[in-house]
């Protein structure tokens, strides 16, 4: 079980990087910390021409707030946010998410901004980040842009980003003290990928997400505005209802686990 | 090919590499260090777990390119070390290892454990292993050697 | 004569810390992949990608195509032929590489060398193999089915193997008015010791002989074997396993791998190396426990049971394997089921079913996992339909202790032990008077808590006549041990057996302690090296303890009597004034050495007696347990489980063991295995599973969608010892290697009935996944519904 032949080049800034996938021949692909991609290129699911590796790239790997934003870098591993290094009520509930995800071996090396590149539905970050709101950071040839997070992903493995371009940070809202969030994820083992997410965040309105399903993860409409009316809890029985509304494809199972993601998604948040 | 430094136990090696190889198979086969062991290759079973920088990581899904600059301690390097001497000695009292193959892989992890979460309890110390599988010993012994280790560090 | 000396506790029964330890915890353990050669070249498969097929042709890449082999290219090596005198037994060759057809995913087509695994991939990758697709059978009961395609177009039909049992039910027809009936599947799985498979060979031209290191349990098997199918004699072949991260079953029998790696090295003149990657042992290795059954218990209304009607179907998969044959595991249901009950009329049917799967291995407990789990399930199951407890349907039918030795309803001679004591004690130890209230006191929702038990009696260590009657490729006989003493005194002990992980470097260094009072740091034990030990068929079926261990002490016992001639005549003293003590052979007249005995023998032979035995003092015993039928290990488990009724999560909040496999010769070690099998116990019942699509395409090739049993998954052990020597074994030891992970899934499921037994659902299929226990709850559901219509 051994990666297909690869051309690698460490990038030693992120102009460099960026020129480097412009010049690239064939499939190209940027390398952070590597824990996604390292997994599907041994087992030869991923066999890129070009790996870039950015792990040296400076400028990626800072946690800064200025007013009610916090600046999140593309590079910052999952290790270091579950340190605490993210401030505030945005860095608690950033905390709870990172602690979850997979060991702390792949914490250490594996990235936010990795993660959330990757888009695998079934990952932490693109359903919790999705919560939080706020936007990604993106360099291309042309410069900087920023994409909501509600826009970037798109499907499985599919995100807004464009081929030459990449993710470098995110800007999230910092949550004042009286904010809600909530986590909750179902899944076999402890590191093991979700079988299904609710992720929670009740700041300046209500935003809810139903995570780890076939697609993209997605805001579910009605338990916001529920939740907006002053609920402070959703019943499973409820958030079936409003799941399948999103997500008509589900069986019986899978939409009960989401459901119950959801629900104590809510109920953590009010705890 | 693509030309390496780093530190390995104290060491420092240069080597030219193939850009495919992971680090683990480069500590186990350039360098000989097969106390790192390969347990699946998808960085879910923890067998190859070598500290980097002092951190824990996968050497099975980082290839050793990516390792360029690092200090890497392998099991073979920790001769000095007191934590690790304390885990090697616990491990033994308790029963923590049958067949092996695991064990240098969780030795490192175990290491983290007691030096990053001194007042861990079992509970902790379980969720933390979740990424270290052991196939022989039901982890018993290992969670016991473990929680020796942080009782003892903490007098 | 020897009494040993057992003064400071380090022979049996003493928890002596593990002499292997060491090398292990520094990493400088030596496994089959850590070897090395210039030179050398590393292997990789090209294998089926699908289930059911005929080859049509084998492109090879252009330039490379002397790198790439297949069944054509290696005209003399044999297909691997496990024979077996079982009834109507249909066993299929099994082809190293595939020949002409394809039988399972995973299944070798070709192999490619090269000077890295990773160029080796490439060339495996880069290797096009057209398959012409035959329909699959991938269901045991489906493969049944008169219309089902023929895996072997020659049989006529899927079926290997069928046993049966009839008895005349009307008996105790009238005494048992209660018959409980139900449907219980296991899952496929894979073993998965940490270390996978792997080899290196190599051709030795000083002595002629291909040199294997190997990660087997049955060193000498994979010699007999390989010599068999490459076409070499015996003495051609040498096999070691060096350190073997894990058998548990899968290391217990020749592998294709093994076979072509020799064919390799012999043919091209270099060293090549395989090491089994994760996803070629979730796919190829996806090889074990899979059984249907209809059980139907028939008992009294207070719940003694008298019948047992028992349909099992096994899925055996596409071959044969070398040497145990996949009809073993047919053969043990049928003997095991009944359990520990002493039982009046048994009807059993088993069938053997071939599918497009890998090949059925015996995985450490053999069929007894299944057979516990469903006799077990279906007792508690009565229980309820009852209102009785459990426990006391088990004390009320077991065999009592004033009855053994006692020949069962399935012809097993049961030795010794009290089964109905073990289940009391483990019921005690969990506290079920504890649980039972807070099951009234909870109110239903959320999460359930149920408690559970399994029991089950293990044949180990079955020699010479048991599998005599299945007739299979290699009958174990008198098991040896060597023991020689070195000039300097100490001891150097070879056995044929192979320790991956059970830790015999030191049990069986207690036992030489035990005889010579011989400190277990001055005992070398060398195994898994057949150019060094004893023929032997090796370690598999809880045998090494009991056979090399009993082998052992009677060889220790006559190196002894040899050490006692040359020191009562060092000493001017009689025979009979002497004996082996502590290390020394003591007499009233003084003492002699074991360095000053082996100085004497290797250096000094002038000061030898004229009486001296001229074997001298190195000694070879054979040793066989009379009646050979087995030692017969048990055991209760009993566990308490919570049930998220919203997501169908179990989590085992307790549990509890007590165990009787006769004399313990460490504690420590007897422990260590019974937690570890526990623990993949817990993995057959909650979370391991080898899925297939309709197609036959494994669904689990990486532990991302297989689940390995981890530390948060194992429940804080609580263990207790009964005592219960085998009147028929050295010491009174039984085996117990793998007695763990029997009781374990029945347990667990039994235990989840119980806390969904409000609700009426019931589980009856491992592993008891979320998805599973939700959906019996939902069927519950509608049930009720339907009855409130």
């Amino acid at each position: 079980m051994k990666s297909a032949k690869f051309d690698h080049q460490r990038a030693a800034s992120l102009d460099d990087a960026l020129k480097a996938l412009g010049n690239a021949d064939g499939e190209a692909r940027i390398m952070g910390g590597g824990q996604s991609l390292g997994p599907m290129m041994n087992l030869r699911l991923a066999q890129p021409d070009l790996l870039i590796d950015i792990s040296r790239v400076g400028g990626l790997d800072g946690i800064e707030v200025s007013g009610d934003v916090i600046r999140v870098g593309a590079r910052v591993t999952h290790a270091r946010v579950e340190d605490g290094e993210v401030p505030g009520v945005t860095g608690a509930y950033m905390q709870t998410v990172a602690s979850g995800i997979s060991y702390r071996s792949v914490r250490n090396r594996g990235t936010i901004g990795g993660s959330v590149a990757h888009a695998d539905p079934s990952a932490d970050w693109p359903s919790a980040l999705l919560a939080l709101g706020g936007d990604v950071v993106i360099a291309g040839q042309d410069g900087e842009r920023r994409m909501p997070l509600d826009d970037f992903q798109v499907g499985p493995f599919a995100t807004g980003l464009g081929f030459e371009e990449i993710l470098t940070g995110f800007e999230l809202p910092a949550l004042s003290d009286s904010a809600k969030c909530g986590y909750y994820k179902v899944n076999r083992k402890p590191g093991e990928f979700a079988d299904a997410i609710g992720a929670v965040v009740i700041g300046v309105s209500p935003r809810v997400v139903c995570g780890a399903t076939e697609a993209a993860p997605f805001r579910v409409s009605v338990a916001e505005e529920k939740l907006a009316a002053g609920a402070t809890e959703i019943s499973v029985a409820d958030a079936r209802d409003m799941i399948a509304v999103h997500e008509p494809g589900f069986d019986d199972y899978d939409l009960q686990i989401h459901a119950v993601a959801l629900s104590r998604a809510v109920g953590r948040a009010f705890a | 090919m693509t030309e390496l430094t780093l530190k390995i136990n104290g060491e420092d090696v240069t080597a030219d590499v193939e850009t495919r190889l992971s680090l683990a198979d480069f500590i186990r086969d350039h360098r000989r260090l097969t106390g790192t062991h390969l347990g699946c290759e998808h960085g879910v079973c923890g067998a190859c777990t070598v500290l980097m920088n002092g951190e824990p990581v996968r050497s099975c899904i980082t290839f050793a390119v990516v390792a360029d600059g690092t200090e890497i301690t392998t099991i073979e390097g920790f001769e000095d070390d007191d934590p690790m001497t304390l885990l090697r000695q616990a491990f033994h009292e308790n029963h923590a290892l049958q067949c092996g193959y695991c064990t240098p892989g969780m030795l490192v992890a175990a290491r983290d454990i007691v030096t990053r979460l001194p007042d861990a309890d079992e509970d902790r110390v379980r969720l933390e292993l979740a990424g270290n599988l052991c196939r022989c010993t039901g982890y018993v012994g290992i969670v016991n050697a473990i929680l020796s280790v942080i009782e003892k560090r903490r007098l | 004569m020897a009494d040993g000396g057992t003064t400071e506790g380090k022979g049996i029964g003493a928890r002596v810390l593990r002499k292997e330890d060491w090398r292990h915890l520094a990493g400088k353990a030596k496994f089959t992949g850590d070897f090395q050669r210039p030179g050398q070249k590393e292997m990789a498969f090209v294998r089926s990608e699908v289930a059911h097929a005929r080859i049509v042709s084998v492109t090879k890449p252009a330039g490379f195509e002397s790198s790439v082999f297949t069944a054509k290219d290696m005209p003399d090596m044999q297909p691997m032929r496990a024979p077996s005198k079982m009834p109507g037994y249909k066993g299929a060759d099994y082809p190293a590489l595939a020949i002409g057809k394809v039988r399972f995913v995973g299944e070798p087509v070709a192999v490619c060398i090269a000077d890295t695994r990773a160029e080796a991939e490439d060339l495996a990758q880069a290797t096009l193999v057209e398959f012409g697709e035959l329909p699959a059978v991938v269901d045991m009961l489906a493969a049944k089915a008169g219309d089902a395609p023929l895996i072997h177009e020659d049989w006529g039909d899927n079926l290997v193997m069928e046993t049966f049992a009839d008895d005349d039910f009307g008996k105790i027809a009238d005494r048992a008015t209660v018959v409980v009936k139900r449907e219980y599947r296991m899952a496929r799985h894979a073993m998965n010791p940490m270390e996978g498979r792997a080899v290196f060979a190599e051709w030795d031209d000083r002595t002629d002989q291909l040199m294997m290191w190997t990660s087997t349990q049955v060193p000498h098997l994979i010699r007999t074997g390989l010599a068999q199918f490459l076409g070499l004699e015996q003495r051609q072949v040498r096999v070691i396993a060096p350190d073997v991260g894990g058998g548990f079953g899968c290391k217990a029998l020749l592998q294709p791998e093994e076979v072509i790696a020799g064919w390799l090295t012999r043919h091209l003149e270099v060293p090549v190396r395989w090491i089994e990657d994760r996803r070629e042992h979730l796919v190829t290795g996806a090889n074990c426990r899979e059984h249907h059954y209809f059980v139907t218990i028939h008992a009294t209304p207070e719940g003694r049971i008298l019948g047992l009607d028992c349909d099992v179907t096994i899925d055996a998969g596409a071959y044969s394997v070398y040497p145990f044959t996949n009809g073993l595991e047919g053969a043990m249901a049928h003997g095991n089921l009944p359990g520990p009950y002493d039982i009046e009329v048994y009807r059993c049917r088993t069938q053997t079913m071939t599918t497009n799967k890998p090949p059925l291995m015996p995985y450490r407990g053999v069929a007894r996992p299944g057979v516990c789990y469903a006799m077990e399930m279906t007792i508690d199951a009565l229980a309820r339909d009852i209102g009785v407890e459990a426990h006391d349907i088990r004390t009320m039918s077991m065999v009592k202790q004033e009855q053994l030795p006692f020949m069962s309803i399935a012809k097993k001679h049961f030795d010794s032990g009290d089964y109905a004591k073990s289940v009391e004690m483990v019921v005690d130890m969990i506290g079920l008077d504890k649980i039972r209230s807070e099951q009234i006191s909870a109110n239903g929702e959320g999460r359930l808590v149920g408690v559970g038990m399994g029991s089950f009696v293990e044949q180990t260590a079955h020699g010479t006549s048991v599998f005599a009657s299945w007739g299979v490729a290699m009958v174990p006989g008198y098991e040896q041990a060597t023991v020689r003493l070195t000039p300097d005194g100490g001891l150097e002990l070879r056995i044929g057996v192979q320790s991956h992980g059970q830790g015999m470097e030191t049990s069986m260094a207690q036992m030489a302690y035990e005889v010579l009072g011989i400190d277990p740091s001055q005992v070398t034990v060398t195994h898994g090296d057949t150019g060094l030990t004893p023929y032997s068929t090796g370690t598999y079926a809880s045998r090494s303890m009991v056979m090399a261990g009993g082998a052992t002490a009677r060889a220790c016992r006559v190196l002894a009597e040899r050490m006692e001639i040359i020191a009562a005549h060092l000493l001017q003293c009689e025979r009979a004034e002497v004996t082996v003590r502590g290390g020394k052979i003591v007499s009233g007249k003084g003492e002699v050495s074991f360095a000053e005995i082996g100085r004497v023998w290797y250096l000094n032979p002038d000061e030898l007696p004229d009486d001296v035995d001229q074997g001298g003092i190195e000694v070879t015993m054979g040793y066989r347990p009379e009646p050979d039928s087995g030692a017969f290990t048990y055991a209760s488990h009993a566990c308490k489980v919570a049930v998220d009724i919203d997501t169908g999560e179990v989590e085992v909040l307790d549990y509890a063991i007590v165990e009787d496999c006769g004399t313990m010769v460490n504690p420590m070690i007897v422990e260590g295995q019974t937690y570890g099998g526990a623990t993949q116990g817990i993995g057959t019942a909650l979370l391991e599973e080898s899925t297939y699509d309709s197609f036959g395409n494994p669904g689990a090739s990486t532990f991302a969608d297989y689940m390995m049993p981890g530390a948060t998954d194992a429940p804080h052990y609580r263990i207790d010892h009964m005592e219960s020597p085998s009147p028929f074994t050295e010491y009174g030891i039984k085996g117990m290697g793998e007695g763990g992970t029997i009781p374990t899934p029945a347990a667990i499921g039994n235990a989840i009935n119980d806390a969904l037994k409000t609700i009426g659902a019931e589980v009856t299929e491992t592993p008891f996944t979320p998805r599973r226990v939700r959906a019996a709850i939902a069927a519950a559901n509608k049930n009720r519904q339907g009855d409130a219509a």
